[in-house]
């Protein structure tokens, strides 16, 4: 090698990274000069979670905990300056500057296997449109029924990209159901108009359809563990919770204490109240605290506000509290700083974004929450 | 918009017990009955199966352990052929793998006695407790410790009743019953327990013409408090069937088919079914005394039924009367003859909810709101649902 591996400099050397994942698995891989730190982890048999490639939806990211890497300057990125200043870094568009140490906040099993639950393999499937409803105006209901036989598993927190009948375009939404309902498969679609699938499902979807699955996708999991857990939705971000939930309710052992703070703009859009309902008779350890900027019926117990607004100080009272928050990206952000200001460890809160579906589109409102990974339309 | 939504495949009043009907092989994490003290003698090694746990039980130094019943080596059941070789260790039958009863750690191979394996291997254990005659387990998860107290999977003890039925952890009780495989799922056998509409069956027992009570055709709940919820804070969790309250009518006649409840004096036994499925009739087989009954799930289409009777019994005479009324009057009329219909029923049920989703197909009417209350209350207060065990090279 040329060149001091630390000082910095770009040298014509390859790099040393050091991948270091939750569960303390850890793996070296050698990135060369102007590499992307992915590319060279998946060129080596280091399947890093990923998706879109191209510095937007999030999931790459790691966290910088020894020497310099460096983001590209010729991509627009989703990392907040404060984000890259706090050492995050998305691994699709970072190069390694020195010899260097990251940390990936979803445990080694997850794509290396091992794990009892079996590391689930990505696959593409048929499935059937068995339901579409809308339990309230602007969100869809759909449940898709994977054709028999297929191999598919998932964890809870994962999503699939599901493609639109008759054309070349997928969309990503999270399972709102857990692996154990499989062959069903329960999504919720915010309904966005001119949005692909808003428009298939409002005027061509019918039922018997079949729809193209991929997945699944994401490192956004339920990690084991008996400690209380907090979850923070906002509109469709509830999806991916509801499956957590669910799966709480299942796992071995003691089920830990559970809040749930859900929230919409509107009191008319918070949908599966019923299903939260029924939780919370399933499970005694439940609470649901319901929000909404605009609260029609005082007497419902709906909180006026955002879900960050209905934590409580003493929510995180027991110091091994994890957070799972799902949202659209403003309020990702106010709910790390909040749960970090109520005492959950910052490493033990996990999030999700929702993005706008069209990357770069200004006419689509951030508050959208119908999710696309890296969508262009195929020329 | 396009219209189309078929009702999801549950139906609305099912989908609030949805807990329940998943529960093919039981409720986990909490306490059954496996045998009746007696019938593990000192030394001995008997396997019972529970939920799909198999767990063999072995009295040493006076005490009941209970430990998986396979053995990690090539998985036969160490109660097959037992072998007990020394007071703190159970030790399989084929090679002589040798495990600690207290904590299930390989202690010694008899076939390899400096095998790398000794100490590194171990097979599960489980939580007894041994009172009232009776060798309780706790069956679920290993990672829910500690486990509850024993009382709280029990019936409560009855205080609104000047002539109270005794409790079976009470001192000076008599204790004795019997157990045998019933062919139907265990909810079932739970539900028929304090159906309060099932009194046709027992219209022609013996121990009823016997005794000439007048326990009517039926028993309707007509009032808001006919089933009350019980919840103690760590303890039992059930339902009762108020019977003493004006909340209930008692049917005494039917013209349309010509029958009326005969027996000149009128008799009620309350009943009341706690988590996880264990059933208190008061005054039964006769004024103070109870009788119990547990439905053990063997697996999902089989239950344990235990029948328990319990009265009270202070000296060695009132002892031996109570020995000569279990031995010729309630074994024989009351946990035979009556509680054999009651098999019968359920075993008659089993297809319907086996085979034909009568889960989803049961056409109830208004007195099964006793069950439709305890269905809910199973549904929230159960402590984990079994999984069906899973076997390798099968789907």
């Amino acid at each position: 090698m040329i060149g001091d591996a630390r000082d910095g400099s770009a040298s014509a050397s390859e790099r040393r990274v050091h991948l270091r994942f939750e569960d303390g698995a850890a793996r070296d891989i050698e990135v060369a000069p102007g590499e992307l730190i992915l590319d060279a982890a998946l060129r080596q048999h280091v399947p890093l979670i990923h998706q879109c490639r191209s510095g937007s939806c999030g999931t790459c990211v790691a966290r910088l905990v020894d020497g310099t890497v460096e983001m590209l300057r010729d991509r627009a990125l989703s990392l907040m300056p404060y984000e890259i200043a706090e050492g995050r870094r998305l691994t699709c568009s970072a190069r390694a500057l020195s010899d260097s140490t990251l940390a990936l906040d979803y445990p080694g099993t997850l794509i290396f296997g091992g794990d009892p639950h079996k590391a689930p393999h990505r696959s593409t499937l048929a499935a059937t449109v068995r339901t579409i409803e809308w339990p309230v105006e602007s969100i869809a209901r759909l449940v898709l029924e994977l054709d028999r036989d297929s191999e598919f598993s998932f964890h809870s927190g994962q999503y699939a990209r599901l493609r639109i009948p008759g054309t070349d375009q997928w969309r990503s939404y999270s399972m709102a159901t857990t692996a154990r309902d499989l062959p069903a498969m329960e999504f919720f679609v915010r309904f966005i108009a001119g949005g692909a699938m808003s428009e298939y499902l409002r005027t061509r979807a019918r039922l018997g359809d079949t729809i193209e699955i991929e997945g699944p996708l994401g490192a956004f999991i339920l990690r084991p563990g008996a400690a209380p857990h907090i979850f923070v939705a906002g509109g469709t971000g509830l999806a991916p919770i509801l499956s957590m939930i669910d799966a709480l309710r299942r796992q071995p052992g003691r089920r830990p204490p559970i809040l749930l703070c859900f929230g919409s703009g509107g009191e008319a859009t918070l949908f599966a109240r019923d299903e939260l309902e029924l939780r919370q008779w399933w499970m005694p350890s439940l609470e649901v605290r319901l929000s909404a900027g605009r609260v029609d019926s005082p007497s419902s117990g709906i909180l006026k506000g955002t879900p960050i607004d209905a934590l409580r100080e003493d929510d995180a009272h027991d110091p091994a509290s994890a957070a799972y928050v799902c949202g659209p990206p403003g309020m990702i952000e106010a709910a790390r700083r909040r749960l970090a200001a109520i005492g959950v460890a910052p490493e033990r809160i996990y999030v999700e974004q929702f993005r706008p579906s069209i990357i770069g589109d200004p006419a689509i409102a951030y508050a959208s929450t119908e999710r696309s990974i890296g969508v262009k339309v195929e020329r | 918009m396009v219209a189309n939504n078929p009702a999801s495949k549950l139906p609305p009043i099912s989908r609030q017990y949805a807990p329940y009907i998943e529960a093919d092989w039981g409720f986990k994490n909490t306490w059954y009955p496996a045998l009746f003290s007696n019938e593990l003698a000192e030394g001995g090694l008997k396997g019972v199966s529970i939920g799909g746990h198999d767990i063999a039980l072995r009295r040493a130094r006076g005490r009941a352990w209970a430990l998986a019943d396979r053995c990690a080596h090539r998985g036969v059941k160490l109660s097959a052929r037992p072998k007990c070789l020394t007071d703190e260790t159970v030790t399989c039958w084929y090679h002589g793998f040798t495990y600690g009863l207290e904590d299930g750690i390989l202690k010694t191979i008899v076939a390899s006695p400096n095998d790398p394996l000794i100490g590194k291997v171990r097979i599960r254990t489980y939580p007894v407790v041994e009172r009232a005659g009776i060798i309780f387990v706790f069956v679920g998860d290993e990672e829910y410790a500690p486990a509850p107290a024993l009382e709280a999977d029990l019936p409560i003890h009855i205080e609104d009743d000047a002539n109270a039925v005794p409790h079976i952890l009470d001192d000076n009780v008599y204790v004795r019953g019997i157990h045998r495989t019933g062919n139907s799922n265990w909810r079932l056998a739970v539900e028929n327990g304090f159906d309060p509409g099932h009194l046709l069956i027992h219209w022609d027992n013996q121990i009823v013409a016997a005794t000439d009570r007048k326990l009517g055709l039926g028993v309707e709940p007509i009032t808001e408090d006919a089933i009350k919820v019980v919840d103690v804070p760590d303890g039992p969790k059930g339902i009762m069937n108020m019977y003493n309250l004006r909340a209930y009518k008692f049917i005494m006649e039917n013209p349309a088919v010509g029958l009326k409840a005969r027996g000149k004096k009128p008799y009620y036994a309350r009943t009341s079914t706690y988590l996880p499925g264990v059933l208190l009739v008061e005054h039964w087989p006769i004024p103070g005394w109870a009788q119990y009954e547990w439905y053990v799930p063997l697996d999902d289409k089989r239950h344990e039924y235990w029948e328990v009777l319990v009265g009270r019994c202070r000296d060695e005479d009132e002892r031996r009367e109570a020995d000569y009324l279990y031995d010729h009057f309630f074994e024989p009329l009351a946990l035979k003859d009556f509680n054999d219909n009651d098999l019968f029923a359920r075993e008659a049920m089993q297809d319907f909810y086996q085979r034909r989703d009568g889960w989803n197909n049961e056409t109830l009417c208004a007195f099964d709101k006793a069950v439709i209350v305890w269905r809910k209350v199973a549904a929230r207060f159960n402590r984990g649902i079994q999984e069906p065990p899973v076997y390798a090279n099968s789907r």
